[in-house]
């Protein structure tokens, strides 16, 4: 099978990005906002509980956000 | 525990794995006293020869005969040794059944008791004896026009002259042959008349095509020579690309596809006898009058192209502008170099600009597997044709792809690219912005081409998992958790002074 023909035969399925790029700035900055804010709720009590609570979802928003927020100012990784 | 030992070691393993064929263009070394076997006859060739652009296009269709006895599939095309690696884009079909795609070429090292290096063109099926085919064998022949005279005034017409024999090149006997020449207009001030290789006139005229021959050449040896020479008008740039970079860099999480080309442009038409005259210039400009000089580059687009830029060494040139169409027809970029590129001048810069990925990439029937189809050159459009002496692309492929395939789209007439065993490719992996790997990249590089391989097209297929999608947000998941376990942790350190 030439390639030509697996993307003849891929026509319909085009590529879906997870968040359009007229998104991004919106997704990116929301993700990073709320991190920030997790990030100090976990820093004004820096417990265990207050870690897996707090800093975890700071650290996946933060994880998530920074990819998008780079994405929507032209830099696309 | 499963997902984060997967994270650990997806985050660990090279995203350059087991790639498949990617190709190193060999040549084959031949016996110092090789010659071609005697086996096949050539019962009719014509040769056209096209001069309308800075390039020479020829084609040449050729009725081979099988005069052995045995069933032959090899077919031995010579070309001298500097010619050899100034020609592009060659390619041979079956010419009555163009439409089964083109025959596999290899070439041949230069040996030293020879002139000649030789494609070797391998018929798919071989060629009972007493049999025919029609070979369409097209090929360009870059800088290979020489400008005369060499130098001229800033507003006077250029001429350019192309020497080849009247006798096509052959490796076998030859019993009938012509050659037409296609000049861009009628004026063509000087060129070869035979006397002795045919009754009549020769070459005969017919507007701007001159045609020389029939020849009987039956008893002529191969490889014997006649040189003929024309020089006619071409006040055109004769514009040669150096050299051209192009990147092509995949973003999965921006849904982008950005390109860069980076050109290192040269005209090779007469250089200026005296000092350049900004008037003049201004002059001749304000009337459009044809010029010798590179002036503007029109470079089409595809629909839905943003963010185009037009930088050189200093800096952003101004002198630019886009026509985005609306979204459906072709974009124009239209730029004006900050100096008008005559004969003997050099200019490098450098266009890019974004697209959404969605027009370019599938997913193919086979999950995580994704296929990509892009232009391989674009390049700019111009009436009088460029030359590349040099193509290099790279396609960034997305961190963690694997698996990576390529192949150039063949239709029913020549794409103008070399076959892919002449492709140089190779896999590499390119650090940028957070990467932790690099990026799986794909780099292609292919000598001689010409605008005729502007509408080339290349699919790339690879392997992507959404485990390698998450590389990156996990990578910086990983440094920010680190940091707030360590200030826990330290937070939990006991350092006050008191009585234990």
């Amino acid at each position: 099978m030439s390639l030509n023909e697996v993307w003849e035969a891929a026509s319909a399925s085009p590529f879906q990005p997870i968040v359009p790029k007229d998104s991004q700035f919106f997704v990116g900055f929301n993700l990073l906002l709320v991190a920030v804010i997790f990030t100090g709720l976990f820093g004004l009590n820096r417990s265990f509980v207050s870690l897996a609570s707090v800093g975890l979802p700071a650290a996946v928003l933060f994880g998530f956000g920074s990819v998008f927020m780079i994405c929507a100012v032209g830099v696309y990784v | 525990m499963r997902f984060f030992t997967a994270t650990v070691l997806g985050l660990l393993t090279s995203g350059v794995a087991a790639a498949t064929n990617l190709t190193t263009p060999s040549r084959l070394a031949l016996p110092a006293d090789f010659k071609p076997p005697q086996v096949f006859k050539n019962t009719n060739l014509v040769r056209n020869t096209n001069l309308e652009k800075g390039y020479v296009r020829e084609t040449v269709n050729v009725v081979v005969e099988n005069v052995d006895k045995q069933p032959q599939t090899d077919y031995y095309i010579p070309f001298p040794t500097d010619v050899f690696e100034r020609v592009g884009g060659f390619e041979v079909r079956d010419k009555k059944a163009a439409e089964k795609g083109r025959f596999k070429v290899d070439v041949t090292e230069a040996a030293p008791s020879s002139d000649n290096q030789y494609f070797i063109v391998h018929l798919p099926e071989p060629l009972a004896p007493k049999s025919q085919i029609t070979l369409g064998i097209s090929y360009s022949v870059l800088n290979s026009l020489s400008p005369r005279p060499a130098t001229i005034q800033q507003s006077d017409k250029q001429y350019l002259a192309y020497t080849f024999s009247a006798y096509v090149p052959s490796a076998y006997q030859t019993l009938t042959q012509k050659t037409k020449v296609k000049f861009p207009s009628t004026n063509v001030p000087d060129y070869t008349t035979t006397s002795d290789l045919k009754t009549g006139t020769d070459p005969e005229r017919k507007g701007a095509t001159y045609t020389y021959g029939p020849y009987d050449t039956a008893k002529v040896a191969p490889g014997t020579k006649y040189p003929i020479t024309v020089r006619y008008e071409f006040t055109n740039p004769v514009t040669t690309v150096n050299l051209l970079e192009r990147d092509l860099e995949v973003s999965h999480w921006g849904g982008n596809l950005a390109t860069e080309d980076r050109y290192w442009l040269r005209n090779n038409g007469s250089e200026l006898s005296s000092q350049f005259s900004r008037v003049d210039w201004t002059f001749s400009n304000y009337q459009r009058a044809p010029t010798s000089a590179v002036r503007e580059i029109t470079y089409p687009l595809k629909p839905g192209s943003v963010d185009p830029y037009f930088i050189d060494d200093i800096g952003n040139i101004s002198t630019s502008r886009y026509r985005p169409g609306n979204g459906k027809t072709a974009a124009n970029l239209e730029l004006k170099p900050r100096y008008p590129i005559f004969g003997g001048w050099n200019y490098s810069f450098k266009v890019g600009w974004n697209n959404d990925l969605a027009a370019f990439l599938r997913e193919t029937t086979t999950p995580d597997s994704w296929v990509l189809k892009v232009p391989l050159i674009q390049g700019f459009k111009a009436s009088e044709g460029v030359q590349y002496e040099r193509v290099v692309v790279r396609v960034v492929l997305p961190e963690g792809a694997h698996n990576v395939r390529f192949q150039t789209v063949e239709g029913s007439s020549s794409n103008g690219l070399p076959g892919d065993n002449q492709i140089h490719a190779s896999l590499s992996s390119y650090k940028t912005f957070m990467d932790t790997l690099g990026r799986t990249t794909l780099t292609l590089e292919v000598d001689s081409l010409t605008d005729e391989a502007r509408d080339a097209e290349l699919i790339v297929t690879y392997d992507y998992t959404f485990m390698d999608a998450l590389r990156k947000p996990l990578t910086i998941f990983g440094g920010l958790i680190s940091v707030f376990v360590a200030i826990w942790a330290i937070g939990n350190i006991d350092v006050s002074i008191k009585k234990r």
